[in-house]
């Protein structure tokens, strides 16, 4: 066995910037999934039974579906749906956006619930207005709640990002797995791919566990 | 748009097989998951102490690193280094377990430590051993209040497996992929994996949540 680790270093600028594209995608997503998340949590509190029972459906479906089988379909049905070539950047961001928002959907929703009537009833006696009790009341408690969840489900994504490979987005991992190909150092490449991985989300995971303690809510 | 579904019927004996090989791969990884995961698990909190930081490591390690990226490592560079070549089933499960146990022995390990000293403290002062405290005092309540996380990790498992399918795993996504590409009707094939994942997945996690709600009690303390 002989290895060659230069193509690593070789290689060094592509894998900057498949990085930059993995970050990007990982932004991007979370910007849209966000508001999306809200948006469908809102539905499903509204309770306009049209509303809740879409969001219910949509939240349900992508909860329950291999993200990689998502984000195949999308590949294959939008330029159909929407009668436009699409880059596959933006393909894969749907996908991961769809998958995301539903997450991040029951996050809120369950966050909101999580502060008890009895919170607002209390601001009401004390004379504060209904925009008071939201603003001053239970948003800050909600907040501290929904905070932790929504940085374990930003590093679920970061690594879900690598799935958008298989659709040719130039991400990490397609960068990586194209170099390898061309290369043949498939043992370098690949392990090279897993320690910049590592390098990113070994700080992520240590972080969101930090945001548990802090703030999680222990029995 | 006009859906033309008998591409799935001309290939229905071919992806059942897939789906097999999908719902094997997933309880095989799920069995070994739960074992390795299991004792990573116990050891971390029971082990010994020099053995506690190369534990964290690998389950702070796994837990940031893609099961993607585990997948084609283990399937075209392990073979590299061992010099054994595993078929792609057998490096998916290989891969796969190796990921999720990291996540199952964080599980237990919330677990364990969810049950309060006290507990552990009147065991003691009942006279019991500490391997007889852990068996029969803190894991049995421990075990129930682990139950909806393995109820989560059994879907990951599940969803997980489809991703076997870049390293060539004959599972139901693959075949999928294969059908697709044969047909020219990839829409079709792919609304139906949909339909067929949604309904593997949706009764898995409302019936882990069903059991749970009739064990919770044995949790309480």
């Amino acid at each position: 066995m002989n290895f060659d680790w230069s193509v690593v270093w070789r290689n060094a600028d592509a894998l900057v910037e498949g990085t930059k594209l993995t970050i990007l995608l990982a932004v991007t997503t979370m910007a849209i999934a966000i508001p999306g998340g809200i948006v469908l949590a809102l539905m499903r509190l509204s309770g306009v039974r049209a509303l809740s029972a879409a969001s219910a459906s949509f939240v349900e479906l992508f909860r329950n579906l291999p993200l990689i089988l998502v984000i195949y379909t999308a590949y294959y049905v939008m330029p159909v749906a929407t009668g436009l070539s699409l880059p596959p950047i933006i393909t894969g961001i749907v996908a991961l956006a769809l998958n995301v928002s539903a997450y991040n959907s029951e996050t809120f929703r369950a966050g909101i619930a999580s502060i008890r009537q009895g919170q607002s009833d209390a601001a009401f006696a004390l004379g504060m207005s209904r925009w008071q009790a939201t603003y001053e009341i239970v948003l800050p408690q909600a907040v501290r709640r929904v905070l932790p969840v929504l940085a374990s489900t930003w590093v679920s994504l970061f690594k879900d990002t690598s799935l958008v490979s298989v659709i040719s987005v130039g991400e990490l991992a397609f960068t990586s797995m194209r170099i390898r190909s061309q290369t043949f150092r498939v043992l370098e490449m690949l392990t090279a791919m897993a320690l910049i991985y590592w390098m990113l989300g070994y700080p992520q995971a240590k972080f969101v566990d930090w945001l548990n303690r802090r703030f999680g809510i222990s029995e | 748009m006009e859906l033309d579904f008998s591409p799935v019927l001309d290939s229905a004996q071919f992806l059942l097989h897939g789906l097999e090989l999908t719902l094997a791969l997933s309880a095989l990884s799920m069995l070994c998951s739960l074992a390795a995961g299991g004792a990573i698990g116990l050891a971390r909190c029971y082990g010994p102490q020099w053995l506690r930081w190369p534990l964290v490591f690998y389950i702070d390690s796994m837990r940031s690193i893609p099961v993607f990226v585990v997948l084609v490592w283990t399937y075209f560079a392990l073979p590299i280094v061992t010099g054994v070549v595993l078929p792609p089933f057998w490096a998916a499960l290989v891969a796969l377990s190796a990921h999720i146990a990291a996540y199952v022995a964080e599980i237990v390990r919330a677990g364990v430590s969810s049950i309060r000293p006290g507990q552990t403290r009147a065991a003691f002062a009942l006279g019991m051993s500490r391997a007889q405290t852990i068996r029969e005092i803190v894991l049995p309540q421990a075990l129930v209040r682990m139950l909806p996380a393995f109820g989560s990790i059994l879907s990951i498992t599940i969803k997980d497996t489809a991703i076997a399918a870049v390293i060539a795993v004959p599972e139901y996504m693959n075949r999928s992929q294969t059908v697709a590409g044969q047909s020219f009707h990839p829409i079709e094939i792919f609304m139906v994996a949909m339909v067929v994942y949604f309904l593997i997945l949706f009764p898995v996690t409302r019936i882990v949540d069903m059991v749970y709600v009739r064990l919770a009690h044995l949790g309480r303390s």
